[in-house]
C-alpha cells in the first residue's frame, strides 16, 4: 500500500464491509462519514455493529470496532450529514492521495461526490448495491473514463427502485463492499485500474467488468464542457436514514 | 437470437429471468422485441423520445452502443447485449 489513508461516506451496507477490507489491507488512516445510528434492521448487511450498538452512532460503533481490529490504525469519525457545502469542505481538509469510497444510498450523493473530487484531484470509487447485485467503478480524473462517462446522470426517484422496497441481501453488500476496498487499494498503489467497472450479481455468479472508453462532451472528465448544473440532494434510496 | 442480460432491477418485467433472448437485427429491434416479450421493460430503459435514459447504458459486448451507433447499432445472433443502470442503494 502507498499512501493508505482512505475516506469512507456512509457507513452502511457497503461502508462495513469496505472499512474492513481497508483495514485488512493495511490502511493506515481512515476517515469514516455518516449521519446515522445503528438499527436493529440494518444488522444482517452492516457487519461491523452488534444488538449492543443499536442506537449508537455509526461513525461511533464503527471506529470502536475498526480500533479493536487493528490498534494501530488511526481512525476518525466523522458524523456528518452530507451536502455540497459539508462534502465539499470536507474533501478540501483531505490530505493528497487519500482515496474516498462513495458508500451513501443517495443517488444523487453519488454523482455530486465524483464531481468534488474531480475539482479536489482525489481518487474515488463508486459502489451502488440492490437486492443480489451491485457495481463498483474505480475514478481517477484524468485517467480512463469517469463515472459520467457510464452514466450521464442519476436516477429519478420515481424510476429507481428503493432499497427500502427491494431489499439489500447482506452477501451482495459484502461482496460489493470488498469490491470497492479491493478498487481503493489498487487505486493507492497505482495499479492499472482506474476507469473500471466491475458489476456483480450473486445470483449469476458471473461478474462483469467493463472498461468504457472515455466520452467525448462528458460533463465529469471533458475540461471543454461546463460542469454539471447541482442542485439539492434527492432521497435515499432506502426510506428514512442517511444510509442503510 | 441475441442474449440479453437484464440487470437486477429489472427482472421484475422478466419474471426473475437473468438472461433472455429476444430477436432483432439493431439495438432498437432488441429493445422493441424484449417490450413484446415483457411488457413494461422498455420505459425503463428508454425515455418518451425513446433515446436510452441518461442513468441506463446499454453494451453490446464490451462496446458503449453510443461509441457505435446507438441505437441503430447492429446485432449478431451471437453477440450478448447488457443494460446496465446506474444502482443507487448503499
Amino acid at each position: 500500500m502507498a499512501g493508505g489513508r482512505f475516506l469512507v461516506l456512509g457507513a452502511g451496507g457497503l461502508g462495513c464491509p469496505a472499512l474492513l477490507g481497508l483495514v485488512g489491507s493495511g490502511a493506515t488512516r481512515i476517515g469514516v462519514v455518516d449521519c446515522d445510528v445503528v438499527d436493529a434492521t440494518n444488522l444482517h448487511r452492516q457487519v461491523l455493529y452488534d444488538l449492543g450498538d443499536v442506537g449508537a452512532p455509526k461513525v461511533e460503533a464503527a471506529a470502536r470496532r475498526l480500533r479493536a481490529c487493528a490498534p494501530d490504525l488511526e481512525v476518525e469519525p466523522i458524523p456528518l450529514r452530507l451536502d455540497e457545502r459539508t462534502l465539499s469542505s470536507l474533501l478540501a481538509a483531505q490530505a493528497p492521495g487519500t482515496v474516498v469510497l462513495e458508500c451513501s444510498d443517495q443517488p444523487d450523493l453519488k454523482f455530486l461526490t465524483h464531481d468534488l473530487c474531480g475539482e479536489h484531484r482525489l481518487d474515488l470509487v463508486i459502489g451502488g448495491v440492490q437486492r443480489w447485485g451491485g457495481q463498483a467503478m474505480a475514478v481517477r480524473h484524468g485517467a480512463g473514463a469517469c463515472f459520467r462517462c457510464v452514466f450521464e446522470a442519476a436516477p429519478p426517484a420515481e424510476l429507481a427502485p428503493s432499497c427500502a422496497a427491494v431489499g439489500v441481501q447482506g452477501a451482495a453488500a459484502g461482496a460489493l463492499g470488498f469490491m470497492m476496498a479491493h478498487l481503493a487499494v489498487a487505486l493507492d498503489a497505482g495499479a492499472d485500474v482506474a476507469g473500471t467497472l466491475v458489476a456483480l450479481d450473486l445470483r449469476e455468479l458471473r461478474p462483469q467488468q467493463i472498461r468504457p472508453a472515455r466520452r467525448a462532451g462528458c460533463p465529469g472528465c471533458d475540461p471543454q464542457v461546463s460542469r454539471p448544473v447541482r442542485g439539492p440532494l434527492g432521497p435515499a434510496c432506502s426510506s428514512a436514514a442517511c444510509s442503510t | 437470437m441475441p442474449n440479453v442480460r437484464i440487470p437486477t432491477p429489472l427482472r421484475k418485467y422478466t419474471q426473475g429471468r437473468e438472461e433472455v433472448t429476444v430477436e432483432g437485427e439493431t439495438v432498437a429491434g432488441v429493445l422493441d422485441g424484449l417490450e413484446q416479450s415483457y411488457p413494461g421493460i422498455k420505459e425503463r430503459i428508454c425515455d418518451e423520445a425513446g433515446k436510452v435514459r441518461r442513468f441506463v447504458n446499454v453494451f453490446v459486448g464490451e462496446d458503449d452502443i453510443r461509441f457505435l451507433d446507438n441505437l441503430g447499432t447492429a446485432v449478431k445472433a451471437s453477440d450478448e447485449i447488457s443494460i446496465v443502470p446506474a444502482i443507487a442503494g448503499g
